[in-house]
């Protein structure tokens, strides 16, 4: 078994045939040059390494062509010592205790970059090119693996037809010379992509494995002025938050509720700006802050200074927060900011761990974190949440409010003043429910059957109260608004709620499975203490999927949407017109040139409707003699117009333009007429000649 | 083919637990042109159609013999029986060439009247060869006769050795008996030019036959392939050697349908007859020599 080894390692490592085709050659060049360049886009090596890599790279592709029938055997050595120096440098870099899959990427980068530099001075085979595009598929890989934008696609996109180009070339070099047609390219291309697209559908959503550690970077935000405040309005790091005014409604990133105190009064007008991107296992509310304390329009934290400093080194532990209860499953959320946004650090439900780009953060006792930094463009963080997975049977059965401390139980049910109305209204509403599961549905039934959701509604009144307002009143409001009516309605039947505001999931992109979350994503939900499971989101405005979406699900959604905007008639008059274009130029190939051709044309076709086609190994005056022979003995029409026709093709004896006119009229005209007596059209003819 | 279904179970494992969607659409590229560069040369291999084109009636073990086929997609081709080198057959672009030679190395005497080649293509991609055997009828009957051994000594005539006889002649030469229409096989110096011009078409010579005593040889092949082969070599020489000394010869073979014994003529006859020759005794009664003659 042993030699049997050692002979198929033998084998492995012949030398193979030397590679002759610069065509290949340039396109595995291309291969890697683009994988060296996507990498360094994604900042994964430094912008003067990655050109010196391909200046390396290029170089080594034409000395391994010049040697490629006898490689000096100092270059096998150098690849050897290079290959294994790096691969002991990556080992070494990536064994320290804290190393995850995101500290591993770099290295790994490195690794692939310096390998494929040193291989590219010894590639004198079909098979070492091969190996080339292989580690070039490799690197992308590990520059996809960062990538959370559909910029990276242009870089697949010149990979993909590089590496196509090389396989091609592949083939043509081991057939010796065997080109693929252009037909054939298209079809393999589409069969490739159709297995490709097939694959993606099919797929489940990758998940974030739970084993490894996340990513953490301080992108442009500074940072922020006062210790443990709330800033980032404006996108300014240094600019407190302020709550919503009438005056100020627009901010990029900055909903108007990620403030001390959240105003219902007024919607803020968001934008379309996309705020941050969220790799997570399965869509969630992601809670920036809650609030507890209701002051007739607009709603406070009861604590909301000073929030309590975690000094430890990433990742944070979190204490579980107050009256919460641990229960549900662990969820890892990374969060990639993309504009500037207030300094909170996002999660979904509660969070047990952050990995964070500071020395610390600071925790308020409903859960809020926040961060010391500003969170500006580029900023990443990770967040390991409790997501609970009670079900409603469970919900239902849990309904002792006993356990919650009688101070924290206050300041759930606190109400500015009574709702007699309120009260009246939510009882007749629940009137018929015994748990506080069913009284929380019946009054979202009872939201989404008697109002409805608007933004463009004026602001309320300085004094009005926004619970009456909405509710007696035209019963038209924004989340903010709806959401505070049920919590107010909650807590008037002694119910605790709170008001959560946060982001919904954002919309799931299938190619990076990212969530990403828009300035107008903002939202404002209810959350309603369960003893046994703590704080549960209840939302009568809006939906969230309980489980993660399907890429291939989502891509053919938004294919058939993109499809279902295209207008028709432009579509079709456009397909229509290419169709006229391409039947037009195809009958302008087909039709005859010459006059002899006309004349031929009109002989054959005159032959196919008498049921006697020409055979391939007839000339003109034979066929013209067969279909005279069908007639009457003394018509020739047939043959005297052969005759013509050969003496213009064969003996230059052209007749003047009148006589050619007449000839074709002629033909055109002529039929062939099938004396009595003679074969009917379908008797066999004598078998046809192949030639 | 194993290590590409390694390859893409790796990459789906990496890319499905590294939670990235671009390294998982990356594999999915991948995958597609693994399944392509797979499956897409079974494809050409089962549909490729080649065909014979041409292909020479007579061969010598050991020598090359040259085959035209035809193919509408460029495959590999190996011929298998006869074997031989493999050869690339079919057009190298849009308006390349359909057709292209393969070479048959025989390695023992026989008639060929199909050849078994291996069709093998790795199209688009080169990264897997998918085979597959077909069996090609021949045109013609491919004849290909033993190699020319070492000549066996030829038993002496009565009359050898007595000064009677001193030369055999050749059996192309003898006395002229007057001109025939020339057929083909004839001999190009035997044409008679100045008949020729007389008559209009070729005319030649016509010679009386010599009058030696042919001499038979009789080749029993044993049953064991190697040492068939062995005296098929042998006879060949012996054959070949009394042709050109002049000597007319008989040569009895067994062959498929029963013992032969027939004048040779030349070097190629005597290969042809060889070649069709099977294991069992010869034609050398009176009866068959007197069935080969008429």
């Amino acid at each position: 078994m042993a030699v049997g080894l050692l002979e198929a390692v033998r084998r492995a490592n012949q030398p193979g045939v030397p590679e002759n085709s610069i065509r290949l050659r340039l396109a595995c060049l291309g291969s890697v040059l683009v994988a060296i360049a996507a990498c360094a886009s994604l900042q994964e090596i430094a912008l003067t390494t990655a050109v010196g890599a391909m200046v390396l790279v290029s170089v080594g592709t034409a000395f391994s062509h010049a040697t490629r029938t006898r490689p000096p055997a100092w270059v096998k050595v150098m690849v050897a010592v290079g290959a294994i120096g790096a691969c002991v440098w990556f080992f070494h870099d990536v064994s320290s205790p804290a190393a995850g899959i995101t500290s591993v990427i770099n290295p790994l980068t490195v690794l692939l970059v310096t390998v494929l530099v040193v291989h590219s001075f010894h590639v004198p085979s079909r098979r070492d090119l091969l190996f080339t595009l292989g580690a070039s598929a490799g690197l992308m890989a590990v520059g996809g693996a960062l990538a959370i934008d559909l910029r990276f696609g242009l870089y697949v996109v010149a990979w993909g037809c590089c590496s196509l180009w090389a396989l091609t070339e592949m083939w043509t070099s081991a057939s010796g010379g065997g080109r693929i047609s252009t037909a054939g390219l298209v079809l393999a291309l589409g069969a490739t992509s159709a297995a490709a697209a097939a694959v993606f559908l099919v797929l489940p959503a990758p998940v974030v494995s739970s084993r490894v550690s996340f990513i953490a970077r301080a992108g442009a935000g500074g940072s922020v002025g006062v210790p443990g405040g709330l800033a980032g309005d404006s996108g300014a790091a240094a600019q407190l938050s302020r709550a919503g005014s009438p005056a100020s409604r627009i901010r990029v990133g900055g909903y108007l509720g990620f403030a001390a105190s959240l105003n219902t009064a007024l919607r803020g007008n968001l934008g379309n700006t996309l705020v941050m991107q969220v790799r997570a296992q399965r869509p969630s509310y992601w809670v920036g802050e809650t609030f507890d304390t209701w002051q007739g329009q607009s709603w406070s934290e009861s604590q909301p200074v000073p929030r309590r400093p975690l000094r430890e080194s990433s990742p944070f532990i979190l204490p579980i927060p107050l009256g919460d209860v641990p229960f549900g499953q662990s969820d890892l959320q990374t969060f990639y900011v993309s504009s500037a946004t207030a300094n909170l650090v996002f999660h979904a439900e509660s969070a047990n761990e952050v990995w964070f780009p500071s020395g610390k953060l600071y925790v308020a006792g409903d859960g809020t974190i926040v961060s010391p930094l500003g969170l500006g463009t580029g900023s990443v963080y990770t967040v390991d949440s409790q997501v609970s997975t009670a079900s409603p049977a469970q919900l239902r059965a849990d309904d002792n409010l006993l356990s919650l401390a009688p101070s924290t139980l206050r300041q759930e049910e606190q109400l500015p003043h009574p709702y007699p109305r309120v009260q009246a209204l939510a009882r007749s509403v629940t009137a018929h429910d015994t748990t506080t599961y069913d009284k929380v549905q019946s009054l979202i039934h009872w939201i989404g059957a008697h109002t409805h959701y608007s933004e463009n509604i004026p602001p309320l009144p300085a004094g009005a109260d926004t619970v009456d307002e909405f509710l007696f009143g035209n019963r038209v409001g924004f989340c903010e608004q709806i959401s505070t009516s049920l919590a107010v309605m909650l807590r008037s039947l002694g119910i605790p709620a709170r008001e959560a505001v946060g982001y919904v999931p954002g919309s799931f992109n299938p190619i990076t499975d990212l969530y990403q979350v828009h300035a107008n994503d903002a939202h404002a939900w209810v959350q309603v203490w369960f003893p046994g499971y703590g704080w549960q989101d209840f939302d009568p405005t809006a939906v969230v999927p309980v489980t993660p979406p399907s890429p291939g699900a989502t891509a053919l959604r938004a294919v058939g949407s993109a499809l279902g905007r295209i207008p028709p008639v432009p579509v079709a008059a456009v397909v229509v017109g290419a169709g006229l274009v391409v039947v037009f130029v195809r009958w302008r190939r087909a039709r005859p040139a010459t006059w002899a051709e006309r004349v031929t044309r009109s002989a054959e076709r005159a032959g196919r409707r008498a049921g006697r086609p020409r055979r391939p190994s007839e000339t003109l005056a034979e066929y013209a003699g067969r279909l005279d022979g069908l007639g009457a003995p003394e018509d020739a029409t047939w043959s005297r117009l052969a005759s013509s026709v050969e003496a213009s093709a064969y003996g230059g004896l052209d007749p003047p333009p009148g006589t050619q006119r007449a000839l074709v009229l002629e033909a055109k005209r002529a039929k062939v007429v099938r004396r009595h007596g003679a074969a009917p059209a379908d008797a066999p003819d004598r078998p046809l000649e192949r030639v | 083919m194993v290590v590409g279904v390694l390859i893409v179970g790796l990459w789906w494992l990496v890319a499905h637990n590294a939670g990235s969607g671009w390294v998982q659409v990356l594999g999915d590229l991948v995958f597609g042109a693994l399944l392509i560069g797979i499956a897409g040369p079974f494809v050409v291999a089962t549909r490729a159609l080649v065909t014979m084109r041409s292909a020479p009636g007579d061969g010598i073990a050991g020598r090359p013999v040259e085959v035209r086929v035809e193919s509408r997609s460029r495959v590999r081709v190996r011929p298998v029986d006869p074997p031989g080198p493999e050869a690339f057959v079919g057009p190298t672009g849009r308006r390349g060439a359909v057709d292209g030679a393969i070479t048959l190395v025989p390695l023992r005497r026989g008639v060929h009247h199909a050849v078994t080649l291996e069709i093998a293509s790795a199209a688009p991609f080169g990264l897997q060869w998918w085979t597959k055997r077909l069996q090609l009828p021949l045109p013609a009957a491919l004849h290909v006769s033993p190699r020319c051994g070492s000549a066996q000594p030829v038993p002496l005539r009565p009359d050898e050795g007595t000064g009677d006889v001193l030369d055999r002649p050749r059996s192309d030469v003898g006395l002229p008996r007057g001109v025939r229409p020339y057929v083909p096989g004839d001999a190009r110096r035997l044409v008679h030019w100045r008949s020729t011009a007389h008559a209009g078409h070729v005319m030649v010579r016509e010679l009386e036959q010599p009058a030696g005593e042919p001499v038979t040889i009789t080749v029993e092949l044993p049953e064991d392939r190697e040492a068939a082969e062995r005296v098929a070599e042998g006879a060949l020489a012996s054959v070949v050697g009394l042709l050109e000394g002049g000597v007319p010869v008989l040569l009895g073979t067994r062959e498929p349908s029963g013992p032969v014994l027939a004048a040779v003529a030349d070097r190629r006859g005597a290969g042809r007859r060889l070649a069709r020759a099977v294991h069992g005794p010869g034609g050398a009664t009176s009866a068959e020599r007197e069935g080969a003659w008429r």
